[in-house]
């Protein structure tokens, strides 16, 4: 596999990137049912008996002084319809590079996310700082979930146990249950007063001024609950598809002649079966990465974690595109530096796969 | 590895010091700017560092002066417009010493009234205060300030006292915005540049926007931002010599701060915040659901740490008919169907039975409620409803209700789409009940479940029959324009309704001088909102608070958020703990 693959492959991935921004962005502003001008003005829907009576007249008014401050006025893209046709008969108008999706492409290629509708704050920042959260819980869940899935995988596979029956039902049962019943469960089970007491509830660090290991202990204390929540939800499909590949592996043949050669159970899955059945595991493991940074929303509602998954939810909810789109593309990055990596990983695993020209 | 961490981290549960009040909020504030606020904890932070001329009193349910040293002298100018003169406190002083004055006022009016091609975000604010046309000044009295309003509305008095004072020897160091005049401001034409000397203050002043954290400006309230971790928490430290501690004794309500350190924890999830407040990691928990309120007042355990508190509030819970929809346009249609719900089972499903039924947008608790009284609830009668609906000229057959056909035009079916929205566990029970007992009479109901953003788009654009909501009000005025007025239709009217003599009866009840002029036409309106049925007042939602036995000076209240952080701190060992209000 040489520098050509991989530079194809990532301007391949490059050109999906600015596809899936591209189809987000001209998405995100055709839905004009509750846009940001209405999230940023009284919804008159929601207007009281009150002290202040808005003229609707001028409300409307607002709503548009509003669109124009964004920029939302301008044309969305370089052609639009005309709506009625032209006396001519032109149906499309060309609108040159005075667009939104043109300025917002050049700012893209400048390094600019812009600046979130509702905060005026620069999305860059409001991204990084929600990453500082994520990225501890959703990085030490995968790193758990992948590990304990190995081990268990390995075991389930193995020679006959006592204890594979229970544990295979267990990561049944685990898979079959919503992740917010996963977080709930363990909130209400060890952070309730009433139960057992063990954890904090929510939130991270909350100590000011702490540094070094009392900070990081801190912060482990606080994210074990969440953290188990997301290792639990996450581990059965990892280990029983494991389990599975690893069962396929040791009916093969080459498996039966490593037996007949006297090579032992635990050396013959470590040495030759794993890094064939590992393949899948790959895929499901690079299907995983884009959680990283994207978030786990039920889990940072339920722990009230100032993550991602809450930062995306909420910006689309209330039409902050900046954010929607800078959190979209930063999660597409992932999920395409995650497809090539599990490519490379995939051909370092079984060096009979071959790259199609 | 967990065991170790914890075990590092000592365990420590009760993490904040312990002199801070710790109280939940639902949502983040997202901006502190004035201008935004774009939700009620942005409005409730705004409250600690900004003071502003009046100040609610939640307890008296009044505004009480907080930089001016009484109510606004009135006066009346021909019939068209009202002077309301406020002195400010000579107390009153920004952090830096420098008093409060008049140009202070002046200052904020003109900030809100900046032209839009400035840029900035005061769209909302330059609408809310057009109603000032100019604000004098004098020039031997430097804390004397009049404003001149247009009209003669009762309300401008609490109007006129309410936006927040901001420093112009801070925002506007070369007092650029002196050089215009209010009405200059507000009329600046659409077409016209802004000048120069516009344009280079509107840019300082996003200077300093941006280069404060949050977009908090200076102000002279209590309180100054001490930390804020966006979707966690954001801590207020008192200011250690506010100007207000200057006052001679007694200090006014509005403008006592006991507590010396405030921290709002941001936990979206109700059972997480139930939980929080059950270890001990909060001392507030406003807006309690129902449910969970009931479950923690029947456990012994919770009981003993935790005080209840409750009080009516002002928000009505209704459903609404869309009047131009040719189906729903006559009041015995709309009358028959305001039979199919079921206030009583809906109080009790939705509320535990917490909350009050009401015959109309004024709840009985209401201090002007005795204007009502003679108006009984609604009643839930599914075959009265049927029999209505017959007398309104529908007729049922094996597939719905039809109205008697006229010629050889089509007879219209009664098929109605009743919109809510979704997530909104109150208003889907609402939905369901109303679908149920239509279906026992045979009138087809489908629900619309819309997302929140969407659904104010499909209100205003009149995109349904029937929609679930909640009519906010306060105790201080009698507009419901808003609501109901015809032109409000598209906005705030979503029920589409409005006739000459309802859109006459509104503007003089909103004008009404006194309050037995008040009462007289509040009695005729909810008689007319009975007899036309453009929505159904169903109940009255109750304000529940569960709070922290140490937290003192809590009370319930009608009014949002439902306390008065004025008052709240934690007991001293000589004080007694917070008890639930009678």
């Amino acid at each position: 596999m040489g520098l050509h693959f991989l530079g194809r492959r990532l301007l391949n991935a490059l050109v999906a990137l600015w596809g899936l921004g591209s189809l987000v962005f001209l998405l995100g502003r055709y839905d004009q049912a509750g846009g940001p001008e209405q999230q940023l003005l009284p919804d008159g829907t929601e207007a009281d008996a009150s002290t202040e009576s808005r003229d609707p007249a001028a409300l409307a008014d607002a709503r548009q002084a509003v669109r124009h401050r964004l920029g939302l006025d301008q044309p969305l893209f370089y052609l639009s319809q005309r709506v009625p046709a032209a006396a001519d008969g032109a149906r499309w108008r060309w609108n040159g590079t005075a667009n939104q999706y043109h300025r917002w492409l050049a700012r893209l290629l400048r390094g600019e996310l812009g600046h979130s509708l509702r905060t005026g704050q620069p999305v860059a920042g409001q991204l990084g700082a929600a990453l500082r959260c994520t990225l501890p819980l959703t990085g030490a869940a995968l790193a758990l979930a992948l590990g304990a899935a190995l081990w268990l995988g390995q075991g389930l596979a193995g020679p006959r146990c006592w204890w594979q029956g229970p544990v295979r039902a267990l990561l049944l049962a685990l898979q079959s249950a919503p992740p917010f019943v996963l977080a709930l469960g363990l909130l209400l089970l060890l952070a309730n007063p009433r139960a057992l007491n063990w954890f904090p509830g929510y939130g991270l660090a909350t100590e000011d001024g702490l540094t070094g290991w009392a900070w990081f202990g801190e912060l482990a204390w606080h994210l074990a609950l969440p953290v188990v929540s997301l290792v639990l939800a996450a581990l059965p499909d990892l280990a029983l598809q494991l389990e599975a590949a690893l069962r396929h592996e040791l009916g093969t043949d080459y498996a039966t002649a490593a037996r007949a050669k006297g090579l032992g159970e635990a050396r013959l899955i470590r040495r030759h079966a794993l890094p064939n059945a590992l393949l899948p595991t790959l895929t499901q493991a690079a299907g995983l990465v884009p959680a990283l940074l994207a978030g786990a929303l039920v889990v940072e509602v339920v722990y009230a974690l100032p993550g991602m998954g809450r930062l995306l939810a909420s910006a689309a909810a209330l039409r902050d595109y900046p954010v929607v789109l800078g959190g979209v593309l930063l999660t597409g990055a992932a999920r395409l530096g995650a497809l090539l990596l599990a490519d490379v990983l995939y051909h370092r695993a079984d060096p009979r796969i071959r790259w199609a020209r | 590895m967990w065991a170790l961490l914890a075990a590092a981290c000592s365990c420590s549960t009760t993490p904040a010091p312990p002199v801070a009040v710790r109280i939940r909020w639902a949502q983040d504030p997202e901006n502190l700017d004035p201008m935004v606020l774009p939700n009620p904890q942005a409005i409730e932070a705004a409250n600690l560092l900004h003071c502003s001329l009046l100040q609610l009193d939640y307890a008296q349910q009044l505004f009480q002066p907080a930089l001016a040293t009484g109510l606004p002298a009135r006066q009346a100018l021909g019939d068209s417009l009202t002077v309301f003169t406020y002195e400010l406190r000579p107390e009153a002083r920004w952090d830096d010493g420098k008093p409060v004055t008049a140009r202070d006022v002046a200052f904020s009016l003109k900030l809100m009234a900046c032209p839009p091609a400035l840029g900035l975000p005061n769209e909302d604010t330059r609408l809310a205060y057009r109603f000032v046309h100019e604000v004098r000044q004098e020039a031997a009295f430097p804390r004397r300030v009049s404003l001149v309003c247009a009209g003669q509305a009762p309300t401008h008095l609490q109007a006129t006292g309410t936006f927040p004072i901001l420093p112009e020897h801070r925002l506007d160091v070369a007092g650029r915005l002196r050089r215009f005049s209010l009405a200059a401001l507000q009329n600046w034409p659409a077409t016209q540049p802004p000048d120069t000397g516009l344009t280079a203050f509107a840019q300082q002043y996003q200077a300093f926007r941006v280069r404060q954290r949050g977009n908090d400006l200076p102000g002279c309230g209590p309180y100054v931002l001490a930390g804020w971790t966006k979707d966690a928490r954001m801590t207020f430290r008192r200011k250690p010599a506010w100007w207000a501690d200057r006052l001679p004794a007694p200090v006014p309500a509005v403008l006592r701060a006991p507590c010396p350190l405030l921290t709002f924890e941001i936990i979206p999830d109700e059972a997480t915040a139930g939980l929080a407040l059950q270890r001990g990691e909060l001392d507030l928990f406003p807006q309690v659901p129902a449910r969970l309120f009931a479950q923690l007042r029947q456990s012994p355990a919770a009981r003993r740490e935790l005080a209840f508190h409750t009080a009516p509030s002002f928000e009505v819970v209704t459903v609404a008919f869309n009047t131009q929809r040719p189906a729903l346009a006559d009041a015995p249609t709309r009358r028959a169907l305001s039979l199919l719900l079921d206030a009583s089972g809906l109080l009790q499903a939705t509320q535990l039975g917490e909350g009050q039924r009401t015959a109309g947008l004024i709840g009985p608790a209401d201090p002007r409620a005795g204007c009502c009284d003679s108006l009984p609830p609604p009643a839930f009668d599914p075959p009265r409803a049927a029999a209505l609906l017959g007398q309104a000229g529908w007729q049922r057959h094996p597939d719905g209700w039809r109205r008697r056909k006229i010629a050889a035009a089509p007879a219209p079916a009664l098929q109605l789409r009743l919109r809510y929205r979704t997530g909104d566990a109150m208003q889907e029970i609402i939905a369901l009940q109303f679908r149920a007992a239509a279906s026992r009479i045979g009138v087809l109901v489908a629900l619309r479940p819309t997302e929140a953003g969407a659904l104010g788009a499909a209100l205003r654009a009149g995109d349904f029959d029937l929609c679930v909501r909640t009519v906010k009000g306060n105790p201080f005025s009698c507009n419901f324009m808003p609501l109901l007025h015809s032109r409000a239709v598209g906005e705030g009217n979503v029920s589409r309704f409005g006739t000459a003599a309802s859109d006459q009866l509104l503007e003089r009840l909103a004008a009404a001088a006194t309050p037995a002029q008040q009462a007289r036409l509040l009695r005729r309106f909810q008689a007319m909102v009975r007899e036309q049925d453009p929505l159904v007042p169903l109940f009255v939602v109750p304000t529940r608070l569960a709070a922290n036995r140490r937290l003192a000076g809590l009370h319930a209240y009608g009014l949002k958020p439902g306390y008065a952080l004025t008052a709240l701190h934690r007991a001293t060992a000589t004080e007694p703990a917070a008890v639930p209000a009678p």
